[in-house]
């Protein structure tokens, strides 16, 4: 699973992309929770942040599997 | 509605002309420009960071679900990113409609959307003492996604596909060339430019079963004085009324002659009567097929099946090919297991290995295949365990860990058996984070570890790396034609398209652009003959497009 970062949120994680290999197929809790064990930092954001995958919003019940793309998507300020 | 999304570096033309519908009363252009303050702070511009892939996927999505309630023509929209200064555009809407206030209606919407969901943001202010002008050189769109390596590192530059394949052409020479027999040398690189050491045929010879009779001759019977079969070769003048029973393929006795076909004549005892003329003379001349001297093959030349025969023709039992080469095929990763077990959560079954083996069959090579612990400590002591000397390959290939997660240690693992790294990113999609590396006359590829991305991989990087080490001739682009619309967004990395390639009753190359929604789909590759080239930032490809393509390898029988 490759994991994005972008924005403000590359100078919290210190990268802009990481692997990420579950056992197992992810709900949104579980990917969270994966996820702030490796940047404790991001909890402060998670509130603001959207989370996609391969390129779509995810909704509330997707599943992030090893072969998807996750993006963290703070909000956003295009236009 | 149609619709083109643009993301680009490059500032947005002042002058975008409208689409060409006839049925159009309004063309509605609006350009979002760069302020000169951001914050309540003075600046000198602005940098904007996307998420291209999804931005230009999202503002599709908007588009369409708008033009449901507001229908519209078509729409163009154009958004810059990196570094853009003040007073100049950061995004462009066109809309094209019959009347003016469904454009405006959309125009509106459309922004408020975009500026909801579409994965792109100003990233900082640039203060006003920064000069920021038309020629700032900003970093690719891509190289702004360059992984670091977990830390913050200088991101590297990508290197272009063109770029990337001169790397390789460059790097990759030529290994020394080994004498092999005929019997051996199928599929090996012809070393030599190989010459006729006689002319072929030594002499004229008979292509029908008949009779041979003075070229000049008008009699109309004749006297058997002779028979000569494939094999014989017995010269004699032939004189006016001779004729002498020929097989297919006989030498002739001497010139001036011609045959006459046997069909063509009434037999009686040893007499033959002609009854009815020929113009052709039924004879394979002397040096028709090649002159002593005369080049056969060229060096360079893949050995296939016609070439073996060539050389056998023309005497060259042994000739100087390539060597056989020797390959080394690590695949990585925990969740791998083989194929005949039943993939638990997370789990996924090893296709990699079945799919690099059947590729390099095109190529004469010995493989040795290992799977590698995600350690990388353990990693490193079974690849010491299994003794790999430097000098025991010629091409090692490394699966998955091309990546920068922490588990991703192949180019550690290359530094650490000597190699220099060429290059590790290319702006290319699929097959982004292909890693090329050299050691001495040796060669590394790390390979992603999607299947399509290794096919993709493969047929441009390490086909082309083949040819280079074996002597062969460079692999080539081939201009075709689309058989098909194919349907992509504009994406800022160039992309292979797996397509299935068909000669049109025309005679033209025709080019099925296949289905595939990432690099790990592997349904397509069973069908794929052929990768299309789709520049960055293109979009849509219409029916009946033209496309540079690479033909795939073993299609070809080309190294």
């Amino acid at each position: 699973m490759r994991v994005l970062f972008f924005a403000q949120l590359k100078d919290v994680t210190g990268c802009d992309a990481m692997e990420l290999a579950p056992p197992s197929p992810l709900n949104r809790e579980q990917f969270w929770a994966m996820l702030l064990e490796k940047f404790p930092g991001l909890r402060e954001h998670r509130r603001n942040v959207r989370l996609t995958r391969n390129w779509e919003y995810a909704d509330a019940e997707a599943q992030f599997t090893n072969t998807d793309e996750v993006a963290l998507i703070p909000p956003v300020s295009g236009g | 509605m149609e619709i083109e999304v643009q993301l680009t570096n490059e500032p947005i033309s002042e002058k975008i002309s409208p689409p060409r519908l006839a049925a159009h009363g309004a063309w509605l252009e609006f350009r979002g420009a760069v302020r000169d303050e951001e914050n309540g702070e003075k600046i000198s511009g602005l940098e904007y960071e996307a998420y291209p892939e999804m931005a230009v996927r999202e503002i599709r999505r908007i588009l369409e679900s708008l033009a449901v309630t507001h229908p519209c023509l078509a729409a163009k929209v154009i958004h810059r990113v990196g570094i853009i200064p003040v007073g100049e555009a950061a995004i462009y809407v066109g809309i094209a409609s019959r009347h003016r206030a469904e454009a405006i209606a959309l125009l509106g919407e459309f922004m408020n959307q975009l500026k909801q969901s579409v994965p792109i943001w100003k990233r900082r202010g640039l203060p006003v003492e920064v000069a920021v002008g038309r020629v700032t050189p900003c970093a690719p769109v891509e190289a702004q996604f360059a992984a670091s390596g977990g830390q913050r590192t200088a991101r590297p530059t990508l290197k272009t596909l063109d770029e990337a394949m001169a790397e390789i052409n460059s790097r990759c020479q030529p290994l020394p060339a080994v004498r092999m027999s005929l019997a051996d040398a199928f599929g090996h690189v012809l070393r030599e430019t190989v010459c006729a050491t006689e002319d072929l045929p030594p002499c004229d010879r008979s292509t029908r079963d008949g009779y041979a009779i003075r070229a000049d001759d008008s009699a109309k019977t004749f006297s058997i004085v002779d028979t000569l079969h494939a094999a014989d070769w017995i010269p004699r003048q032939l004189k006016n009324g001779d004729a002498v029973r020929v097989a297919t393929g006989a030498s002739l006795p001497c010139s001036g002659l011609r045959v006459v076909m046997q069909e063509n004549v009434e037999r009686n005892g040893n007499q033959i009567r002609i009854v009815r003329r020929e113009t052709a003379t039924n004879i394979s001349f002397r040096g028709e097929d090649l002159r002593a001297g005369e080049p056969v093959l060229q060096a360079g030349t893949k050995l296939d099946a016609g070439a073996l025969a060539l050389l056998a023709t023309a005497g060259n039992a042994n000739p100087h090919v390539s060597p056989r080469l020797r390959v080394v095929h690590f695949t990585t990763g925990d969740e791998i297991i083989p194929p005949d077990q039943t993939p638990k959560p997370g789990q996924i079954r090893d296709s990699n290995s079945f799919l690099i083996r059947g590729l390099l069959q095109s190529f004469p090579c010995e493989v040795t295949q290992k799977h590698l612990p995600e350690n990388f400590e353990q990693a490193k002591l079974l690849v010491s365990a299994f003794s790999l000397q430097p000098s025991a390959f010629d091409l090692l290939l490394v699966s998955g860990g091309a990546s920068v997660g922490e588990k991703d240690f192949t180019r550690p693992l290359l530094e650490w058996l000597g190699f220099e790294i060429v290059f590790c990113q290319i702006n290319l999609r699929p097959g982004r984070p292909l890693i090329f590396g050299t050691n001495g006359s040796r060669v590394a590829f790390g390979l992603p570890g999607n299947p399509l991305s290794h096919f993709v991989c493969f047929h441009f990087a390490i086909a082309a790396a083949l040819a280079g080490l074996t002597g062969a001739e460079p692999q080539k682009f081939l201009r075709g034609q689309l058989a098909y619309k194919l349907n992509d967004e504009p994406c800022p990395r160039e992309t292979l398209w797996p397509a299935k390639l068909e000669i049109g009753p025309d005679a033209t190359a025709r080019l099925h652009p296949l289905a595939w929604a990432n690099s790990g789909n592997v349904a397509c590759l069973a069908a794929a003959n052929a990768l299309v080239r789709v520049p960055a930032n293109t979009g849509p490809l219409a029916q009946f497009a033209g496309v540079d393509f690479l033909p795939l390898a073993a299609m070809l029988g080309a190294a």
